[in-house]
């Protein structure tokens, strides 16, 4: 088989495979493309141009490893490096690892909260959900969303996100403690009354007591 | 009340690890033992882990209840056609180059320089099948 044989049956052949194996996400990928971009065009845009960019590539990609992985990091890359750019979002503070730190003068909840906290989340209805979500800043609101959505190891989203695993780890945290404390707003507005609502801004010495 | 192996780190950092059992990664901490000890002794702590761990079960169905979205159909049709369009346009063009110098003196010392280039391009035009899977995966 010459060289140009193989290029030839590739190319056929890849377009047939890249339908029947890629195609399957993409309900998700759009999904993950609108909470990236917030909103329906750029989602769209964003799909077509990671299927292009992955169907470009696709001969890099070795069958049988993980292929919902390998889009979903095509996908983020490419909004990374353009529509992010597009939006001009801001990032995150520099300091997001000093923060991690700091961070750990944490403390335990009361009791008082914790019931409340889950039946609101039980009962918040979904656009609250998305617009909680919306509200955290990009790098936090990508680890949640690969982590908690799309059930990625932080380990793949290390990956995927092209960022170390520790990293991965601090913005997890953060990111839903955050999304939790948008969260029991919107609760508190449709009267629930949540613990994580009320130590907000107070983030230590609350109950420092029960510590010891 | 003595708290063995508990009392070698304190409560702030044994909740700063929860991520990381959350994430089943607890051997990432630095001391992932001593977490496990004051876990088990700390009943605060114990509480605050259960509590965490059901509250995250309770975010993560929030989330993936609220977050299921279908893709437009029209996006399905471009992308395919897209697809089909890279995939069957392909074009593969050769280019040859060549560039034949001669340079001859003779023996009055007049030189005689020559070139000719010879070009040869190639295109060749490949149409794939629409081999594609009909209808919708």
């Amino acid at each position: 088989m010459t060289s140009k044989d193989l290029v030839l049956e590739s190319a056929s052949d890849r377009t047939i495979r890249f339908e029947r194996d890629a195609l399957v996400f993409m309900d998700q990928l759009y999904a993950a493309a609108l909470r990236y971009t917030r909103n329906p065009e750029d989602a769209r845009d964003l799909v077509q141009d990671t299927y292009m960019k992955a169907f470009t590539s696709f001969h890099q990609f070795e069958e049988g490893t993980n292929l919902r992985a390998w889009l979903y990091r095509v996908l983020t890359t490419t909004f990374i490096n353009s529509y992010r750019k597009k939006q001009r979002q801001p990032l995150i503070a520099n300091n997001e690892l000093e923060d991690w730190q700091i961070d750990q003068a944490q403390s335990h909840t009361s009791d008082l909260g914790k019931s409340a906290e889950v039946e609101a989340l039980e009962n918040l209805p979904d656009s609250d959900i998305k617009n909680a979500l919306q509200e955290l800043p990009e790098e936090f609101r990508m680890a949640v969303y690969l982590a908690d959505v799309e059930g990625f190891s932080y380990k793949e989203i290390a990956e995927i996100v092209g960022i170390p695993a520790g990293t991965v780890m601090s913005r997890l945290h953060r990111g839903r403690k955050l999304l939790r404390e948008k969260l029991a707003d919107y609760a508190r507005e449709l009267g629930y009354s949540t613990d994580a609502a009320d130590s907000k801004g107070t983030k230590s010495g609350t109950d420092a007591k029960e510590d010891e | 009340m003595s708290l063995f192996g508990a009392e070698r780190i304190g409560c702030p950092e044994v909740l700063a690890s929860i991520v990381f059992i959350i994430e089943d990664a607890i051997e990432q901490v630095e001391h992932p033992d001593d977490v496990r000890n004051h876990i088990n002794l700390c009943p605060n702590c114990s509480r605050q882990l259960e509590h965490e761990q059901l509250t995250h079960t309770f975010l993560v169905d929030a989330l993936r209840r609220a977050c299921v979205e279908k893709a437009p159909e029209s996006l399905y049709e471009s992308i395919h056609s897209q697809l089909i369009g890279a995939g069957s346009a392909t074009e593969v063009v050769t280019t040859y180059s060549m560039t034949e110098i001669s340079i001859e003196i003779d023996e009055f010392g007049n030189v005689e320089h020559r070139e000719v280039q010879i070009e040869e391009t190639h295109v060749q035009h490949i149409n794939f099948d629409d081999g594609s899977p009909k209808g919708k995966i």
